[in-house]
């Protein structure tokens, strides 16, 4: 092989190097980006936000479903764990969900695998101690991978008739940073 | 100089490669370990920390917030059963009875992964609004310009490309164990203009 062809072979090879790690780095960029702009979009973390029902002009996340009401609190432990409480819905299918910032879902419990009326979850990040809970309800600790995410409500809208119930179920949710938490030793 | 300049081609040659790399995988194809079952298609690992950064990369886009295949599964069409595009000019048939599922629904997206605007605000059929047969099956018109009877549940489909998405929550055993092998309603196309 000629010297010539052997120098472009290597910048060939080269270019090829720089095109797979832009691919790798692009590829592992990608759903922290989605997630960081869905949580943006979402509104202000540590709050509560119940969207009204989906119809095309919900253009917030992709493929919603029209016949579930959504309600989404965007978390951010950095000032302490959060705290979720939420009627536990009966009626139709209902589930409570966590996201972490790399889109992936740590955590779903639905309302069959929940018989009581209300349900506390308490996220928190590594390193991070919990407050006690209300012994009364169903209750959880979720060990959160990052630092934010995204607590998901679904509720199903089975009938219309069933739709202000649903609605005023969820609207009764709330989550907000538990700032008193002692730090683990 | 003259290897700044070779240095310089290989970036400017191999970002967008690899730009356009992440594109073409991410927008086109499956959505990684995916099965399917006639024209559904279904990730085996959407949503869960088991998840490739492929499958995670493109649940991010066509399906951010999807959960497990347990607590859910969803199947997505992009073709009729005779392997042809969804086009909502087109008129399709989804026919079939109840899936195994504690509730399900099938609905209409646009190319863009939101909902198809139209003066109805007719969307999708679900195990509790399908309009069904005296024998409890049911078949959802999809698409063409107007529903075709009162009798028949109808989601219109634009006039673009579209793809439909079969919700089942929480799945029959059988059905989380071997997505591939469900019995699933069938989608086939009734007419074209």
């Amino acid at each position: 092989m000629s010297e010539r062809a052997q120098e472009w072979l290597f910048w060939i090879a080269a270019t090829i190097l720089v095109a797979l790690v832009v691919h790798l780095v692009a590829l592992y960029l990608l759903p922290r980006v989605v997630m960081m702009r869905a949580l943006d979009r979402l509104g202000a973390a540590n709050t509560m936000h119940v969207g009204k029902r989906p119809t095309a002009a919900a253009r917030v996340i992709v493929r919603p479903s029209p016949d579930i009401l959504y309600a989404t609190c965007p978390y951010d432990l950095s000032k302490g764990p959060l705290r979720v409480t939420a009627p536990v819905i009966h009626t139709s299918y209902w589930s409570v969900s966590a996201f972490d910032a790399n889109t992936d879902n740590f955590f779903v419990k639905n309302d069959q695998k929940t018989p009581a009326d209300s349900v506390e979850l308490v996220v928190v990040k590594r390193g991070q101690a919990w407050p006690k809970l209300d012994a009364a309800i169903e209750r959880a600790i979720l060990f959160s991978p990052s630092e934010k995410g995204l607590i998901l409500f679904r509720a199903v809208i089975d009938d219309e008739k069933h739709l202000p119930a649903i609605d005023a179920a969820l609207h009764q949710a709330r989550c907000g940073t538990v700032a008193s938490a002692p730090k683990l030793r | 100089m003259h290897v700044a300049v070779k240095i310089l081609g290989t970036i400017v040659v191999g970002v967008p490669l690899g730009l356009a790399a992440t594109w073409v995988v991410t927008s086109r194809g499956g959505m990684g370990d995916s099965v399917a079952d006639g024209p559904w298609k279904t990730s085996l690992v959407a949503g869960s920390p088991q998840s490739d950064p492929y499958t995670r990369a493109r649940v991010a886009l066509h399906g951010l917030f999807a959960l497990n295949r347990n607590e859910t599964l969803y199947y997505t069409a992009t073709e009729d059963s005779s392997g042809a595009k969804l086009d909502g000019h087109c008129r399709y048939e989804v026919v079939g009875r109840d899936p195994s599922a504690r509730w399900w629904s099938v609905t209409a997206y646009g190319d863009d992964d939101y909902l198809i605007s139209n003066p109805g605000n007719l969307y999708s059929a679900s195990q509790t609004s399908v309009l069904r047969q005296k024998d409890g099956s049911f078949a959802i018109a999809v698409g063409g310009a107007q529903a075709p009877s009162a009798k028949t549940s109808w989601i219109p489909a634009g006039t673009g490309a579209f793809s439909l998405t079969l919700r089942l929550y929480n799945p029959g055993p059988d059905m989380a164990l071997d997505p591939a092998d469900a019995v699933l309603p069938a989608l086939k196309k009734v007419s074209c203009p």
